[in-house]
């Protein structure tokens, strides 16, 4: 099977589809999980009605009952799988990726690549072994609207990966002969980086495949911008509540069962110890070798230990952005990057997904946001995000929670406030889990007001944008009545304009019609990706955002 | 505490939530009978057993149940009516506007670019009395903009018309 496909186009007819199959350890690999599902639900749920069965037929024939109805799940498992797997069938075309699936009820269901929020490679452990990778293309229609094209060898899966992502950003099918002549192509001249690597998507001269003509599809050249060491996760850990609040217990327990002389209270721990357990394994096979990296085709962040994930969100995607910080976190001043992308919100791994960097120092959470939205939109983007994740009151030109707000809180009023920007809004909150949310204003959805009975009385109320599903839930609380009102119609105003100038979807598109030229593209260098916090840096002309 | 601006000014003591120069439709008030008349189901069916309960057992503090459900559904079935008249939308040229709430209040301000689909249902009780409930979606499932008590007519017009508007805006997610 070569990798190089050739994109049909999407009016060709579904007869006419390029159809093919996923790789043919696939049902090996879904048998495999049903059995394991099997047997931990009846390990778990049915554990008492075992033993009673058991103990009826005796203690030798039990075992071999155990062991048939095992096999029998697996081969039953296995052979459902095999017939699933022969009819299961993609197709890409230069519109979209087609999934056709169902033994018994059929389901053909296609992305449209112009609405593509996010590509991932991801490789459970067993698939890893094995070399295979499964692909999963987001788009936003909730849950259980991605197409999974589980497995694929990983080496087409980059490959479609690169293709999809090629075709999606509207770089289109250049047939192999025009490989060397591709930096005449605008799309990819604007797309070529200082630094002269090939653009994305663009045919690989040197790659045309054997006895073909198709187009390869050369992954985007990508630059890694940040990387999380492992120190520092564990560290992170550390300074999380889970693992202290096993060591509480643990003490405790001891403690009681020492001064009780009862050795029962240590098995309090068993509990506890698993979810502890639990939690800190969740973080480390999530964080560990996190990297983060610019490309044309987006920001691509990879990581997980066991399980690797290799997720691609390609520009204007991101729909919000959560920087956070715990009071443990404060002292090394760390902070949690989450982001909001329209894809990964109804998945059941959107914990997983939505991480935009685990741990930040300062220095890395600017440049995760700037991955984001390369341009803040104020003069001094590195002044204005201290004011956003440590400021209070005006700090930075922040419009604040007016004094009377302490009447309805009193501990974290001096923190809530708001910043527009030419491009973003800022909203900052918190005290103790310091919060700080960037929401570009092309990616406003709707926005209200909000008043209860004691805000009411105090002339305040509460602004709130609403974003796609995530973690990510953009407010400000308790801003002066008017002020609040003003921003409410100014942003329907601003998000408005900002919608009206937002590129199309095809990206690179955009990047062509824009640049010209010269300019950067997200490939570009981080303004102040080496700024050390604190250093002073060249743009540092004092900022006058506007309020 | 001093730093931050008191832009407390009585002459500005507008309420902030009468956007000026925004047109106001209410809802049809057959909204509130239609609300009226679930609470007094509602009432029938929490006040008669509690009411029995406590006639047949004849304990005096028994009765305290029915009479703390019935001064609720008073309380509720006051407010039904203002609640109703504090319901209001406004179609601007480029977006949608819904506020509703006395005590808890909310403004919802939703741009036609930004609609994914439009819904308007209309239940049995609805259909008797001539309601229909119109609801916006956005990408975003916060987004609680929902029109209830417009009458079927004018339901099917904005309908039309938020959905004509939203294709002219379309603008991705």
């Amino acid at each position: 099977m070569s990798t190089a496909l050739h994109p049909v186009p999407e009016s060709a007819g579904e007869e006419d589809y390029d159809w093919r199959r996923l790789h043919p350890v696939t049902p090996a690999l879904r048998g495999w999980k049903v059995l394991v599902a099997f047997v931990a639900v009846i390990g778990f749920q049915m554990s008492e009605m075992l033993r009673d069965v058991a103990e009826a037929l005796g203690p030798g024939r039990a075992w071999l009952v155990v062991l048939g109805a095992v096999l029998v799940v697996g081969v039953v498992g296995f052979v459902y799988s095999a017939l699933a797997w022969r009819v299961m069938r993609y197709a890409v075309t230069d519109g979209a990726v087609h999934l056709r699936t169902g033994l018994v009820f059929r389901q053909q269901r296609q992305a449209r690549l112009d609405r593509l929020q996010a590509v991932d490679v991801v490789q459970p452990l067993l698939a890893r072994l094995l070399g295979l990778a499964q692909l999963n293309l987001e788009v936003a229609g909730g849950a259980g609207s991605a197409v999974q094209l589980a497995f694929l060898r990983e080496s087409e899966a980059t490959a479609l990966r690169a293709q999809i992502l090629a075709l999606a950003a509207g770089v289109g099918p250049l047939p192999a002969a025009t490989g060397p002549a591709a930096s005449q192509d605008p799309a990819s001249q604007a797309a070529v980086p200082p630094d002269g690597v090939p653009p994305a998507g663009a045919p690989h001269a040197g790659q045309v495949p054997p006895g073909g003509a198709a187009p390869v599809y050369a992954a985007a050249p990508e630059r890694q911008v940040y990387e999380l060491p492992m120190s520092r996760l564990i560290g992170s850990i550390v300074r999380s509540v889970p693992p202290w609040f096993l060591v509480v217990a643990a003490v405790a327990a001891v403690g009681g069962s020492i001064a009780l002389g009862d050795v029962g209270g240590m098995f309090v721990l068993v509990p506890a110890a698993l979810g502890a357990g639990g939690y800190v394994w969740g973080r480390i096979n999530t964080g560990a070798t996190f990297r983060a990296a610019a490309s044309p085709d987006g920001i691509r962040l990879r990581h997980g230990l066991t399980e690797t994930r290799t997720q691609t969100v390609p520009p204007g995607r991101v729909q919000a952005v959560r920087l956070s910080q715990g009071p443990l976190w404060r002292g090394a001043d760390w902070w949690k990057v989450e982001i909001n992308v329209a894809g990964y919100g109804g998945a059941a791994d959107a914990q997983a997904g939505s991480v935009l960097h685990p741990v930040a120092t300062r220095a890395e959470a600017a440049v995760a946001l700037w991955l984001v939205l390369p341009d803040l939109g104020v003069d001094d983007p590195l002044a204005a995000l201290d004011a956003a994740l440590a400021g209070v009151d005006t700090d930075g030109g922040f419009t604040p929670a007016p004094a009377r707000a302490r009447w309805v809180d009193p501990l974290t009023r001096r923190r809530h406030g708001v910043l527009v920007t030419r491009t973003a809004l800022i909203m900052r909150s918190g005290r103790w889990w310091r919060s700080v949310v960037v929401v570009p204003h092309e990616r406003t959805q709707s926005i209200a007001l909000e008043q209860g009975p004691l805000q009411r009385r105090l002339g305040l109320a509460s602004f709130v944008t609403h974003s796609t599903p995530g973690p990510v839930a953009p407010r400000v609380e308790h801003l002066d009545q008017h002020v609040a009102a003003a921003l409410l119609e100014e942003q329907a105003r601003r998000a408005r304009e900002a919608r009206a100038v937002a590129g199309p979807e095809l990206w690179m598109r955009a990047a062509a019609a824009e640049i010209g030229a010269s300019g950067e593209v997200t490939g570009a260098e981080p303004p102040h990706a080496q700024a050390a916090p604190g250093e002073p840096h060249v743009q540092a002309a004092p900022g006058e955002p506007r309020a | 505490m001093t730093t931050s601006p008191e832009a407390h000014d009585p002459a500005i003591d507008a309420d902030p939530f009468d956007l000026h120069d925004v047109a106001w439709t209410a809802v049809s008030p057959r909204l509130a009978t239609a609300r009226l008349l679930v609470l007094g189901i509602w009432a029938v069916v929490l006040l008669g057993p509690t009411v029995a309960l406590a006639a047949v057992v004849g304990a005096a503090w028994l009765w305290a149940v029915p009479a703390v459900l019935a001064v609720l559904l008073l309380w509720a079935g006051l407010l039904v009516r203002r609640q109703v008249r504090a319901l209001r939308y406004a179609e601007r040229a480029d977006d949608l506007l819904i506020r509703r709430g006395i005590l808890l209040r909310s403004l919802v301000v939703v741009p036609y670019g930004r609609m994914q689909y439009v819904d308007v249902s209309s239940g049995p009780l609805a259909r008797r009395f001539g309601i229909a409930t119109v609801q916006l979606h956005t990408a975003a499932p916060g987004t609680d903009a929902t029109i209830p008590g417009l009458p079927p007519a004018e339901a099917a017009r904005l309908r039309d018309r938020l959905a004509s508007r939203g294709e002219a805006r379309l603008a991705g997610l």
